[in-house]
């Protein structure tokens, strides 16, 4: 039902795992290993025709979450760094928590850019096709190949509803006070009124597309399709990335940690 | 207050995100063979899969104002499996999850299957099952099936958080004492405004299309011994996290304090309803169990006047 040009992923699928894993596998603090994995990323990056330094801005998203680990700074109490009082509150610095921070912002950082590549030289109906004939059920493969063809479609949809919304309710305060729409369950309720709605016509669109799909002559499973073509050389290069494995865990086990 | 529990790589140690992987693919694995078996078209409940995914995308886009700056949003995981059922609709919240990840970095790929297991498995069908339970508890209909869907949309935001918090703390990349405080704190309130809007969604759906959701909610409340049966699991179930939450004691910020030496220059409240969540005169667990159940029981409370309210506006 869906036809694109796939081409087969499945190589780079593995690689990118594997390259993931090799990363969070690295210890904590084995900041020379990170660099040596950056600077091989970047090189990939830019063989593939990828800017090294746009991958590593977009990168940045990640980095937020690292919220959640800023609490090891003052609670951890080895390797304490700075000690001092501030005002009534006497406050310490790990040593040891501010390793952990680092390293998990670096591995967070380098783990997405190695998606990144993935997605930027593999467009996604061939990473859900690739995925296919790597066992990924039917169901699910099939289900994500819709998502992906509807996505634009729903959200262009949910934006003209937003837009709607805006200029009749329930504005932010302050960009347009006299229209702020009622009390906050009220706001609510109208969201959510606009997701039932949208759920509503989702539903309609998802009857005239199996409809279509029934007269056309789909019968049983639809299909998705598999890869047009496989990639002769898939053994080898699964090969290559079990090596990169090997080697990153290496460079974290031999290289000196700070 | 954007909820973001998708955890990105490099957060989760390899072993906890492989342990997650392996759970998650177990119960996707029973979603699928449970969808098989029901007795609907196969191709056209895969369209509908395919294209309520594209449908949950698209919602998180909702939001309202709560403040200036601040504003509530829409998770879908409850709604996802009041709408298509919950082994579907944990199938269709792990697609999204995964396309997420792939195309947006929201969420990494070694940490998928725990990012799955947070917000489709727990989220979507741990939540519907409760949506649904909860909804017989409360005597079914529209009054019951708010009430559910409701506190089911808040149970599930608070879970996915505390869970996330605790695969961080495992991982040793957060400290539980201060992490879990922190974000169930703020996820008491980003759930209210999932609870509200997935309220909003499903009245909207019940009021124009009352068939489409027919097959997917109980009608009527359950019998009476089965509604006692179903409203202790539920209950055990709120009250055995409350308690896991409590327990992470001394309370985080309490132990921030601790640490730096400022316990002692804070001052209680003037009068406290249950003070350090325990019930005067009963010491250790039962205590805190107890005093569990009654924020359960106020949470509930709300909760049906809550849907009372929007019962009554509906048939206005």
């Amino acid at each position: 039902m869906i036809a694109t040009g796939r081409q087969d992923a499945r190589a780079a699928i593995v690689t990118t795992l594997l390259v993931t894993l090799a990363v969070a596998l690295l210890p904590t603090g084995s900041y020379l290993a990170y660099l040596l994995v950056w600077l091989a990323v970047a090189t990939v990056a830019a063989l593939s025709g990828i800017a090294p330094g746009q991958l590593a801005r977009r990168a940045l998203v990640a980095l937020p979450f690292v919220v959640a680990a800023l609490p090891l700074l003052f609670t951890r109490s080895d390797e304490i760094i700075w000690a001092g009082e501030l005002g009534a509150i006497s406050l310490s610095v790990s040593g040891a928590g501010l390793r952990i921070i680092l390293t998990t912002a670096l591995k967070a950082w380098i783990s997405v850019q190695v998606a990144l590549i993935l997605v930027k030289l593999y467009p996604i109906e061939s990473i859900v096709g690739s995925l296919r004939a790597l066992k990924l059920p039917d169901t699910i493969a099939t289900s994500a190949g819709l998502t992906i063809r509807y996505l634009d479609l729903l959200r262009n949809e949910a934006t003209r509803m937003l837009r709607a919304r805006s200029s009749r309710s329930a504005s932010p305060i302050g960009e347009t006070r006299e229209r702020a729409g009622g009390s906050i369950p009220w706001r609510a309720r109208v969201t959510g009124n606009l997701a039932g709605a949208l759920f509503l016509r989702a539903y309609a669109r998802a009857a005239r597309v199996e409809e279509a799909a029934t007269a056309r002559g789909a019968r049983g499973s639809l299909s998705f399709g598999g890869l047009q073509q496989t990639d002769p050389r898939i053994v080898q290069k699964a090969a290559l990335a079990l090596a990169a494995f090997a080697l990153i865990s290496a460079g974290g086990a031999l290289l000196p940690r700070f | 207050m954007r909820p973001n529990l998708h955890i990105p790589d490099g957060f989760l140690a390899p072993e906890v995100s492989i342990a997650l992987w392996i759970a998650t693919a177990v119960v996707i694995g029973i979603a699928l063979r449970r969808i098989a078996t029901e007795r609907t078209n196969a191709p056209a409940r895969t369209v509908l899969m395919g294209i309520a995914g594209a449908f949950i995308f698209a919602a998180q886009m909702f939001n309202f104002p709560v403040a200036a700056g601040t504003s509530g949003h829409l998770l879908g995981g409850v709604l996802a499996g009041v709408l298509l059922g919950p082994w579907a609709g944990s199938i269709v919240m792990a697609t999204v999850i995964g396309i997420q990840a792939l195309l947006f970095q929201d969420g990494g790929l070694l940490v998928l299957g725990a990012n799955i297991f947070n917000m489709g498995v727990i989220g979507t069908l741990g939540g519907s099952l409760v949506a649904r339970a909860t909804s017989e508890v409360f005597g079914g209909g529209r009054r019951g099936q708010f009430v559910g869907v409701g506190f089911a949309a808040w149970l599930s935001v608070m879970a996915a958080a505390g869970l996330t918090t605790l695969q961080l703390g495992i991982s040793g990349t957060t400290d539980i004492g201060i992490g879990l405080p922190a974000m169930l704190g703020t996820h008491a309130l980003i759930g209210v405004g999932e609870a509200l809007i997935t309220i909003g969604a499903i009245g909207f759906i019940s009021a124009s299309a009352p068939d489409i959701l027919s097959a997917r909610t109980s009608e009527r409340g359950a019998s009476a011994p089965r509604r006692i049966a179903l409203g202790s699991v539920i209950a055990l179930i709120t009250v055995s996290l409350a308690a896991l939450f409590a327990s992470a004691s001394p309370d985080g910020l309490e132990r921030v304090a601790e640490d730096l030496g400022f316990l002692d220059q804070g001052q209680g409240p003037a009068f406290e309803l249950l003070p350090d969540y325990t019930i005067p005169g009963l010491d250790g667990t039962v205590s805190t169990i107890l005093a569990g159940a009654v924020g359960v029981a106020v949470v509930v409370v709300i909760l049906l006047l809550l849907g009372r309210v929007a019962a009554r506006r509906r048939s206005a």
